[in-house]
């Protein structure tokens, strides 16, 4: 008899810790269902990845689209619509492509070559990168109904990665939509092979994309931006607010489940809130001021020199990042340390001399007698008019004039393409997967970068195949940034975003926020 | 307090209490001298606390630089976002620029907004005014195009205006007094309306004494008394629309001392650092009532016409 | 009467030609070419060329001036560039907002001012009447925008009674609605309750001297029933006309208002459109504006004439 009683409490502890154990269990499965809100820092100029490499473009239409190559968590190309990795041939000109079977558009249409080649073709016609990469290619085509074929007029060692940035990438379209909008203009049908699809749009109040039941995840595990895409909520409903101030309340009140683009200064107060977890962004942006070197001023190398010398970054970062050391990083690599195959570790670079006397000196030798810079900045990037502010402080303590000159983020867009209109511009630089990707080391975008020697080695990176030799080359180009330094490259800034706790699953360790694998805590 | 008439936050208000058209009365006295006006304005209080106070404004404007204790536009990362203190009297804001000093100087750009553009209304609309009144057929134009004029919200014009032609504080100046032109040219055109058909104008008319004279020794005394009061008004309404157009980004560049652009970069960290906002706002606040109560007490005084009895 | 009515309704119809070639020739003076706005700082210039064509924007100023005034006509606000729709549909989906917005500050202004300025009126120089019109002064000094600001520090941030911004539609769901106006609304009409409290009370006064309140008063009325039935009822006119105007004036209001608590309105639509140099919404916006502007004015003269006959032989 006394057993049974003695067993009695056992029993109900064991009980207790299994039904404690399963609800635990229970809490981390994922949920399905639940409608995410979140908010945006405006509203999107097109949801056509071809069109534009604005970042909100990027983040929402990544949701709806993929290409054939996506990037794992160590920034690698890896197969999404593709099957594998491109077979290349012995002498490196041939690269086949298998394309997956069974893969069905929002609208129900298979995917076959008969979509990808169209697409891609739209694609290499408008987008920077598609342009790069065509520049190599001799003839593009699809070989059967399930396998796509470049052939290449030299050896190329960007191919795969081309197809596989999300930023401007390669997004499969439909024949029909990708061979009806002519490139330069922006599609006004969205239909792809994403795991959202597109509810509705409306313009300056939302955007819905509801979960796509048809989509066919790959088998192997989410890794970065590819993988199984494997999605719980229902919906997504991106809200533009501009104000970054009312983003940050807007997720602490509850009215919105997630925000980017958050200010440093909330920090502390979403901390301190139990209902929020704020994500530090690394990396984000780092920060540069762009050099106009086809006409002006700026085009005499020595002053850019007096410009960088002088700089004295580590205050100048922390202003922007709000007086929080968490948010900035001080570093000279011209790629991040998020992404070790480019991350460079070169000492002596003259970067952050913060040398007044040597600054003084060049100004001297470059002949510079007091001529306003037309510095060009923006307040809706607020971290942007930040840092102008207080270069424009640090550079006219050296002798300096500088005109800063504010004004809207679209007109300094439309301004900093023509050459008469300014001397400096500041903008941020995110991650370039590959060295032949940094914008701002070609002739062709704003700044102009023209010099022969960086054209010379960006030619022998497109065609060198072996990562050491490619590692030594983005060395080498580095040194010689910082000697003809066609932008001052400040430090790296890390961002804030901000989720309610009822949010599992996000995945915090990539550049830009992805919402499959996603899901609403009850 | 006593108020007389209606202090309207809009010149159009001020027209609809009393409005022009409505006056079919005689027009006020004849040519007056001054002295006797300086009893009756030295005797009622709100002339007399409103100028205090407008001095008060002028002279911290002025003498901005020696009353200051930063220079305003001196950043200082290090000292960011620090309270009220003996050494930052209003504190500072996110770059570190001391905001007693940036209010001090912000001062100058508000007083020199709201004096020049009450100054270019008042000349400008002398002008168009005496031009509708006097000649039948350039009335109608004018009237179409200052009533068209006078559709637009004062601070929706002002703002397309700042965007297409830039930043600067000549262009907030230009702006604002394009937008409120009209009002004035309405007011003075109604002046010289009804000063015309009196007798010995008429009679000067018909002598064939020149239009200009006429403008010069008739017309234009009558119409001081209103100009002064509703240039009080608009300095009040310049001031306050140049600080909403620094607010909204449109107006002098970021960087310049101006009470909207502190306000403007206070609005950010209000949460962390309220006083950056506080205190240009107070400032403005201050401002305001000075040229209100002045344009109250100048009302009461100089244009019986508009006055409500007590 | 008939004859001033249809004369006035005329007179309108040169002012909206005023109206309309203001709005279109400002937005072209406005720096900056929308088609290169659109296509983004990669665009070559073959493709800014092609869409410049698109849109009609390389015909000479007065052709597109002139196509402007036709499809006004037609009611055609023509056809957002950034939003990719026609502008009618735009204007339509946000004017909801602001017309709440600028309803409920009417609302408060008329709560507070035509009380205050009643009983002010009613008993001058007692201590009620000086507060109140204390109160009054510092409404009409206080800026709107800075008022918006305090209010969202004190009532959303520290006591975190109301939200800081954002906005509900009334249809979805009234009560949030409702919270979500408040502090909006009431920085907004503030303003205008300063003015209305200051015009009540002056009409007050000036009806409490009229021959027929003494005639209550020696009557033996109760003063109370002097003041309500009588003198409130002649004062109350003016004042209606008075918030016709008011009216206009929220209007220009309503943009910073909305800008400071997110309220996706017809006045945050403006200025983001300015930003973008989208001019078709830019023109629709201060085109629907200033015509709303024109009608109140028009419904505002029309009212005054049945009062004040003295008007209509103008």
């Amino acid at each position: 008899m006394t057993q049974i009683f003695l067993r009695r409490p056992l029993v109900v502890l064991v009980a207790l810790a299994l039904v404690g154990g399963a609800t635990a269990l229970a809490a981390d499965q994922p949920r399905k269902g639940g409608v995410l809100k979140i908010g945006n820092l405006g509203e999107p100029p097109s949801l056509d990845p071809h069109w534009g490499t604005q970042t909100i473009t990027e983040v929402l239409s990544n949701h709806l689209y993929e290409s054939l190559y996506s990037l794992d968590a160590s920034y690698r190309p890896i197969p999404m619509l593709a099957e594998a990795l491109p077979q290349v041939s012995p002498d490196g000109l041939t690269y086949t492509i298998k394309l997956r079977q069974g893969i069905k558009f929002h609208n129900g249409k298979e995917m076959t070559s008969d979509d990808v080649v169209p697409s891609i073709k739209r694609w290499s016609q408008r987008a920077a990168y598609g342009k790069a990469l065509f520049a190599q290619v001799a003839d593009f085509k699809a070989v059967d109904k399930s396998t796509v074929q470049f052939k290449l007029k030299e050896k190329s060692a960007i191919v795969a990665i081309s197809l596989a940035i999300p930023n401007a990438f390669a997004a499969i379209y439909p024949k029909e939509i990708a061979e009806k909008f002519p490139p330069d203009q922006r599609i006004t049908e969205f239909v792809g092979t994403g795991p959202f699809k597109l509810a509705e749009w409306k313009p300056d109040q939302y955007i819905r994309m509801v979960r796509y039941d048809g989509y066919k995840p790959r088998s192997e595990p989410a890794s970065g931006y590819g993988g199984a895409k494997i999605v719980y909520l229902d919906e997504l409903r991106w809200i533009p607010v501009p104000d970054a101030a009312s983003r940050a309340a807007q997720v602490e009140s509850g009215d919105l489940d997630f925000a980017d683009d958050l200010v440093a200064d909330a920090y502390d107060r979403l901390k301190a809130n139990a209902n929020v977890q704020p994500i530090i962004v690394k990396p984000y942006y780092w920060l540069v001021a762009v050099f106009n070197k086809k006409e002006g001023l700026m085009t005499n190398q020595k002053l850019r020199q007096a410009w960088q010398a002088a700089l004295d970054i580590e205050p100048i970062m922390k202003t922007v990042a709000g007086g929080k050391s968490e948010f900035y990083r001080m570093d000279s690599s011209l790629a991040f340390q998020e992404l070790p195959t480019w991350h460079t570790k070169i000492a002596g670079l003259p970067w952050n001399e913060r040398n007044k006397d040597k600054a003084k000196r060049l100004l001297k030798e470059a002949g510079y007698t007091g001529q306003p810079i037309r510095f060009m900045t923006t307040q809706e990037y607020k971290w942007m008019y930040d840092f102008a502010l207080v270069t424009k402080q640090q550079l006219e303590d050296v002798g300096f004039v500088i005109d800063l000159q504010v004004m809207d983020w679209s007109t300094l867009g439309q301004r900093r393409v023509q050459p008469k209109e300014y001397d400096v511009f500041t903008t941020g630089m995110g991650n370039f997967f590959d060295p032949t990707h940094h914008i701002y080391l070609t002739p062709n975008w704003p700044g102009w970068t023209s010099d022969e020697e960086f054209a010379t080695i960006n030619a022998q990176l497109a065609r060198e195949t072996d990562p050491k030799k490619r590692y030594a080359l983005w060395e080498q180009q580095t040194k010689i940034f910082y000697d003809k330094v066609p932008v001052a490259r400040y430090g790296d800034l890390f961002g804030l975003r901000a989720a309610r706790k009822t949010v599992k699953g996000f995945n915090d360790k990539v550049e830009r926020p992805r919402f499959w694998g996603v899901w609403l805590e009850k | 307090m006593t108020a007389g008439a209606p202090a309207p936050a809009e010149p159009d208000v001020a027209d609809a209490a009393v409005r022009p058209e409505a006056i079919t009365a005689a027009p006020a006295a004849t040519t007056t001298t001054r002295a006797r006006w300086r009893r009756p304005l030295a005797r009622n209080r709100n002339v007399l606390v409103g100028t205090t106070l407008l001095i008060v404004f002028v002279l911290a404007a002025i003498f901005a630089g020696a009353l200051a204790t930063h220079n305003p536009t001196r950043l200082d990362p290090g000292a960011r976002l620090r309270p009220p203190s003996a050494q930052h009297y209003f504190g500072t804001d996110e770059f570190g620029r001391d905001v007693y000093s940036l209010v001090l100087y912000g001062s100058r750009v508000s007083l020199l907004v709201g004096g020049v553009t009450m100054l270019l209304t008042s000349a400008g609309g002398v002008v168009i005014g005496l031009a509708a009144g006097f000649y039948r057929r350039l009335d109608l134009l004018i009237m179409r195009v200052t009533d068209g004029l006078m559709a637009f919200p004062a601070i929706l014009l002002a703002i397309a205006f700042m965007a297409a032609r830039g930043p600067g504080v000549w262009n907030v100046i230009l702006a604002l007094s394009i937008v409120y032109m009209p009002r004035t040219a309405l007011l003075i055109r109604s002046t010289v309306l009804s000063v015309r058909e009196l007798d010995y104008v008429q009679a000067a008319r018909s002598l064939g004494r020149p239009d200009l004279g006429i403008a010069c020794r008739h017309i234009l005394p009558n119409c001081l008394a209103p100009l002064l009061v509703q240039g009080t008004f608009i300095f009040a309404y310049a001031i306050l629309a140049e600080a909403i157009l620094g607010f909204l980004g449109v107006g002098v560049p970021p960087y310049v001392p101006s009470w909207g652009n502190v306000i403007s970069s206070g609005k950010n960290v209000i949460r962390e650092a309220f006083w950056v906002s506080l205190f240009p706002g107070l400032a403005l606040t201050v401002a305001g009532l000075s040229l209100n109560l002045l344009g109250d007490g100048l009302r009461d005084v100089l244009d019986p016409r508009l006055r409500v009895r007590q | 009467m008939t004859a001033y009515l249809l004369r006035r309704i005329l007179a309108v119809i040169p002012v909206m030609l005023v109206v309309v070639t203001v709005v279109f020739l400002l937005v072209h003076l406005i720096p900056g070419d929308p088609a290169s706005a659109m296509l983004g700082p990669d665009a070559t210039p073959a493709q800014i060329e092609a869409t410049r064509r698109q849109f009609g924007l390389d015909r000479p100023i007065w052709e597109q001036l002139l196509n402007f005034y036709g499809r006004v006509l037609q009611g055609d606000l023509g056809h957002s560039y950034f939003l990719n729709r026609p502008v009618t549909g735009v204007l339509w989906e946000r004017a909801e907002p602001t017309l709440l917005l600028t309803f409920s500050a009417l609302l408060v202004a008329i709560a507070i001012g035509v009380p205050s300025g009643i009983v002010a009126g009613a008993y001058p120089g007692s201590l009620a009447d000086r507060v109140l019109m204390l109160g009054a002064l510092l409404g009409v000094c206080i800026p709107g925008f800075w008022l918006s600001l305090n209010f969202v520090y004190f009532f959303a941030v520290k006591l975190a009674w109301l939200p800081a911004a954002g906005y509900s539609s009334l249809l979805v769901d009234p009560w949030a609605a409702l919270r979500f106006m408040v502090l909006p609304a009431v920085s907004l009409g503030f303003n205008q309750s300063a003015l209305i409290a200051r015009i009540a009370r002056s009409c007050m006064l000036e009806v409490l001297q009229q021959d027929y309140i003494r005639t209550a008063r020696a009557k033996g009325l109760r003063e109370g029933v002097v003041i309500y039935l009588h003198a409130f009822r002649n004062a109350l006119v003016p004042v209606v006309t008075v918030i016709g105007i008011t009216m206009a004036i929220l209007i220009g209001g309503a943009v910073v208002t909305e800008i400071v608590f997110n309220i996706p309105g017809l006045g945050r639509l403006v200025i983001s459109a300015i930003l973008r140099r989208d001019y078709p919404v830019v023109q629709g916006v201060v085109l629907v504006t200033a015509a709303a502007y024109v009608l109140i004015n028009l419904a505002v003269d029309m009212l005054y004439a049945f009062i004040d006959p003295r008007i209509r032989y103008d």
